[in-house]
């Protein structure tokens, strides 16, 4: 199951680079040293200070998916690539039943479930999610002159 | 996960030698000013002897304690501890007890039916003489209050102060004050705050501490009252708890009353996007502090 906010960058998930920026594993006690490594590359990429939190919350938010609903374990990747920061969340959990990805930006606020992925779609610049039998992956992709600031 | 360590500082009475730890310094401002806030609301005089006093009055004016007036009658007045409990760097405890003696009688004079004093102690943290007499400046204040109608609440640092000597001043102590706590760690505080009411949240919060949080956001909801939900220390919320928040704001402004949420820009982005700034009722407030 595949699914899409928009136009997607072709391939949809490029793979990491040899020597990403981040290469980091999480689980649910280790959601804070994600942010925090994150965070710091998000800022040496040269993102703003709200991208950089734009950028830790909705990798927060993957990665406690993942925790909360999938393998209950991945890992976090963070590259740059043609004027992006791409940062994929992986883990080998079963499609979510109830998970219909990430919903488009337009979508408004979600009274029940699917906040997370909400918050993703609101602050990334282009997204994809992929179900495969070794897992989900999640890449969120994050322009890296912005826009919006 | 709720526990209070001791009384709530709005439970003092005009009798009591209390003691108040605190972690940080918008604890020990919150805490201070609702001490001062209740005891010119029950017409007390009210002094307030700080590390340093500059700003000490702006602080009140912050959490939306006009000191004017109370200033200008006399009522409260604001000094730093340097010059009355202990003068440069020489401390005598028969002196310090002296003057709290003497402004206890003062106060009767000048017709108060009581007196509140509050106390920084972190003046005893710094090079002085004397200081070695700390447990006899706590017992003589117990003495002094003793069959009066004065209450003086000393301020302690814990994190500062050794605990070797909060437990010598503990046992001179009628109560021990701190703010209640629903959640603490390394990483993560959520408190009750006093001056304004509401919460107070500090570190980085996500799903995870979410039992405390809905706790806390639900005492907040029940005082019944405008609640401000001070997040200026919280460096990273989710999605969820976002939420909460959020939710709570709503139902209180529900209720006809007023919702303040301090945080930082980037956290006043995420509430925005969830619509709250525009929900009659609820003002974001952005704090850099």
């Amino acid at each position: 199951m595949t699914a899409d906010p928009g136009p997607s960058l072709p391939p949809r998930h490029p793979a990491a680079p040899a020597g990403p920026l981040l290469e980091q594993r999480f689980d649910a006690g280790s959601l804070y040293a994600l942010r925090a490594a994150v965070s710091a590359h998000a800022a040496a990429a040269g993102l703003s200070k709200q991208r950089v939190y734009d950028v830790t919350a909705a990798v927060h938010e993957l990665a406690a998916n993942a925790v909360l609903h999938g393998a209950g374990h991945g890992q976090v990747r963070l590259w740059t690539q043609d004027g992006f920061l791409h940062c994929q969340v992986s883990d080998a959990g079963p499609a979510r039943r109830d998970d219909s990805g990430i919903p488009p930006r337009a979508v408004p606020w979600p009274a029940k479930h699917g906040h997370g992925l909400w918050i993703v779609a609101q602050v990334t610049d282009k997204s994809s999610i992929d179900h495969s039998p070794a897992g989900t992956t999640v890449t969120a992709r994050f322009a890296l002159s912005p826009a919006r600031s | 996960m709720a526990a209070d360590a001791g009384a709530q500082v709005t439970e003092l009475t005009d009798e009591d030698h209390a003691c108040l730890t605190f972690g940080e310094p918008e604890e020990l401002a919150d805490l201070t000013a609702a001490f001062i806030r209740d005891g010119l609301a029950g017409g007390l005089k009210v002094i307030w002897l700080s590390d340093t006093s500059a700003g000490a009055v702006a602080e009140l004016a912050r959490r939306g304690i006009d000191p004017g007036p109370a200033l200008a009658r006399g009522q409260l007045a604001a000094n730093a501890c340097d010059g009355l409990l202990l003068t440069g760097q020489a401390f005598r405890a028969r002196d310090a007890v002296g003057w709290l003696a003497g402004q206890l009688e003062a106060s009767r004079r000048e017709g108060f039916p009581g007196l509140r004093v509050a106390v920084d102690m972190s003046w005893a943290l710094r090079p002085v003489t004397g200081v070695e007499e700390l447990p006899a400046f706590e017992e003589g204040i117990a003495a002094v209050l003793a069959d009066s109608t004065g209450a003086v609440l000393c301020q302690y640092d814990r994190e500062k102060f050794d605990p070797v000597t909060l437990a010598s001043v503990a046992g001179f102590h009628t109560r021990s004050v701190a703010a209640a706590t629903y959640y603490t760690d390394p990483l993560l505080r959520i408190c009750r705050q006093y001056a304004p009411p509401g919460i107070r949240i500090a570190g980085e919060l996500d799903y995870q501490a979410a039992e405390p949080l809905a706790l806390a956001l639900a005492e907040a909801v029940r005082l019944g009252g405008d609640i401000t939900v001070s997040m200026t220390a919280m460096t990273f919320i989710d999605a969820r708890c976002s939420l909460m928040v959020a939710d709570a704001a709503r139902t209180v402004a529900a209720a006809a009353h007023r919702v303040r949420l301090r945080c930082l820009p980037e956290v006043a982005a995420g509430f925005a996007r969830l619509g709250v700034a525009d929900v009659p009722g609820i003002t974001v407030v952005t704090d850099d502090r």
